[in-house]
């Protein structure tokens, strides 16, 4: 097994603004980098990643990642909460106001993603989560729910 | 076409492109639904699909991916990473011991 990752509050950046889905992925991929998560090479696969499929989840909520091959690039399991309160046009006609950046080598962040979608699936804490104004709240909301046991 | 029976599938396999992300999230909200039904469930990256996966969930621009890598393993893609019906439809086989094709 291994330890469980949590979201810290130098994880999170609030009210920050992007012109574009590309800019927003940047600003995932930098507080990655600043995180010491992932090598600079994984913000292109970031880029090459969100081309081929949106990382578009819904309730305003995308989850940018690099791609299997970019896996070599992650030098330990992160999650990056990057807040644009005026939204990013992300495609498709959807607009997120939440990018989580993520580099993952194993399975650490199923407990944080288990809780983001939790938190999503209740309309209440979603607009709790998307209207943060201090990173306790998210740090809060995004707590790990225990994670099933692996067989 | 392949075709299963719910009452034979024993695991449920999310596929995405990395499977770091969508798969993730998803495989913890499946696996709250199927575990009590004795249903594990794993994420992979769509070219990594272990051989014992009896059912096979991917967004839709996958499945011809996850198909060529499981050939004869059903293959059930979504539109929406939330609130997609397909993931209805795969609880209710699994509960109901239905046939669920693709």
């Amino acid at each position: 097994m291994t330890t469980e990752l949590r979201i810290g509050p130098e994880a999170v950046w609030l009210g920050r603004t992007a012109r574009d889905k590309a800019e927003a992925v940047d600003l995932c991929g930098r507080l990655l980098l600043r995180l010491g998560a992932v090598h600079p090479a994984y913000l292109p696969a970031m880029h090459e990643r969100e081309r081929s499929v949106s990382t578009y989840i819904g309730e305003g909520v995308a989850i940018p990642h690099g791609t299997d091959a970019a896996r070599t690039l992650v030098e330990r399991t992160a999650l990056a909460f990057v807040q644009f309160p005026q939204g990013v046009d992300w495609g498709a006609g959807n607009r997120a106001v939440i990018g989580i950046g993520i580099a993952a080598h194993g399975d650490e962040h199923t407990g944080v993603l288990a809780a983001l979608a939790r938190v999503l699936s209740d309309p209440a804490k979603a607009e709790r989560l998307r209207g943060a104004e201090d990173a306790a709240t998210v740090v809060e909301l995004l707590a790990p729910v225990g994670a099933e046991p692996s067989p | 076409m392949s075709s299963i029976n719910g009452a034979d599938i024993k695991k449920v396999v999310v596929a995405c492109d990395a499977g770091m992300g969508s798969s993730v999230l998803l495989t913890s909200q499946m696996s709250s639904s199927l575990s009590p039904h004795g249903v594990t469930v794993e994420h992979a990256s769509v070219d990594r699909i272990p051989a014992d996966a009896d059912l096979v969930l991917c967004h839709s621009s996958l499945v011809s991916r996850a198909r060529s890598t499981r050939p004869g393993t059903v293959v059930v893609g979504f539109q929406m990473f939330m609130g997609d019906p397909a993931f209805a439809r795969v609880e209710q086989a699994v509960r109901a011991g239905e046939t669920i094709d693709d």
